[in-house]
């Protein structure tokens, strides 16, 4: 950890040691004694389960010291293994509480070059909880970075997966719908029929959303202002949804006005409902990726407008 | 916040309610094409727009309910129309202005305690 280098290039980690918290990486099965165990007892239980501390607790299982093997090394030089440790434990024990994050683990270690760390309750409840080493953390930290990759991995297939439905769906689909000039009731039909057929491939709920509201704005536009026509609604061989509108006249005189936020040439009749306010031509544009727009007051209006589903070929 | 809670504390008059859905935000305006482009999904729509196509816009941009405001009538086709779609419809005798207001400070205290 103190190569500078390597620590650069671990973003992922740094950033891990903040999120995960030690109650998620510490040992909870604990190895512990009572105040009245006898070091001997201790050093016969270290040496069975291969471990190099324990914390002592009380009946309520608040922590009050920890003997390590050092302290068990102490009392067979000095002669009192016999004894019990109430009277030679280390009462003064570094401590950490358990909904801390694993960094600041990390730092006691560092810090009082200990190798494990009994997990308490919270700063003002010293009930143990857990035990805590470097290798778990190590472990917990293992652990996190595969998940992170697994899912990073079903995200892939998924997406293909997603694509190869849209490239079949390609093939077969083409959605038509008539469109009669003023039929307020029906209008948004497309819309809806259009938003659930993009829902059940599995579309981004944005694209989605983009695509209904493209559709809507061109029914809507059909509906008040022309004789009637028709949507047609495709996905292209690149994945894009290409939304066609197209009417039979009267056509727009001057198009670049019609895109203009505000202009409008809807009756009293139609704005009284809410629609008519020059928005609807530009929402077409400002949410599409790309729009065309053909007009003659001989044959109609003609409008395309692709949006791109935002899935890999 | 359940939009029982916001039914019960500004009083409105329940038109069609299947599901007690939780909303995250709302949007008041009576221009379509301006709901179209700015209300957010899982909102509240307040308006004075009570014909087929607010349940239109509505679905399309998945808002959960609309409050009708200024006690506007409600056409029968449009309530058949939000029971087939489950969209939820409401109505007050205040205006827009009034019952948005009542709805945001509940959704900001709401904000406030979370």
């Amino acid at each position: 950890m103190k190569n500078s280098v390597s620590r650069e290039k671990l973003t992922l980690v740094n950033e891990l040691i903040y999120e995960i918290k030690i109650n998620d990486a510490m040992t909870k099965k604990v190895v512990f004694f009572t105040k009245d165990a006898t070091f001997r007892q201790i050093q016969l239980k270290l040496k069975e389960k291969k471990i190099s501390g324990v914390p002592i607790i009380d009946h309520q299982k608040n922590i009050l010291g920890i003997v390590s093997i050092d302290d068990v090394i102490s009392a067979f030089d000095k002669g009192y293994v016999d004894e019990k440790v109430k009277n030679y434990m280390t009462t003064n024990v570094i401590t950490v509480p358990k909904n801390f994050s694993i960094i600041s683990a990390i730092h006691k270690l560092e810090k009082y070059k200990i190798g494990r760390l009994p997990v308490i309750e919270s700063l003002n409840n010293k009930k143990l909880k857990g035990i805590i080493t470097i290798s778990d953390i190590l472990n917990r930290l293992l652990i996190v970075t595969q998940s992170i990759a697994e899912k990073i991995e079903d995200k892939e297939i998924k997406n293909f997966q997603r694509s190869k439905k849209l490239i079949d769906a390609t093939a077969q689909k083409i959605f038509k719908f008539d469109v009669r000039g003023d039929d307020f009731n029906n209008a948004g039909q497309a819309a809806s029929i259009t938003k659930k057929y993009f829902k059940g491939l599995g579309i981004e709920k944005d694209i989605i959303r983009r695509i209904a509201i493209i559709c809507y704005e061109a029914e809507m536009n059909i509906c008040l202002h022309s004789l009637g026509g028709t949507i047609l609604v495709r996905i292209d061989q690149q994945n894009n949804a290409i939304i066609c509108a197209s009417d039979k006249g009267p056509g727009i005189p001057d198009v670049d006005l019609a895109l203009t936020p505000g202009y409008t040439t809807a009756s009293e009749k139609i704005r009284a409902l809410g629609f008519g306010a020059g928005m609807g031509l530009p929402n077409i544009k400002n949410f599409a990726d790309k729009l065309v727009i053909t007009s003659s007051l001989k044959t109609g209006t003609e409008l395309k407008a692709i949006v791109n589903l935002g899935v890999k070929k | 916040m359940k939009l029982s809670q916001i039914v019960k504390k500004c009083q409105l008059e329940k038109i069609v309610f299947s599901v007690d859905e939780e909303i995250s935000s709302g949007y008041s305006g009576d221009l379509m094409s301006d709901v179209m482009a700015n209300a957010r999904a899982n909102s509240i729509w307040i308006t004075i727009q009570a014909h087929k196509n607010s349940i239109a816009v509505a679905l399309i941009k998945d808002i959960k309910a609309i409050l009708f405001t200024n006690n506007v009538s409600i056409g029968q086709e449009v309530v058949e129309k939000a029971k087939e779609e489950d969209i939820i419809l409401l109505r007050t005798k205040k205006d827009s202005f009034t019952v948005s207001g009542e709805i945001y400070s509940m959704m900001e205290d709401k904000t406030a305690k979370d």
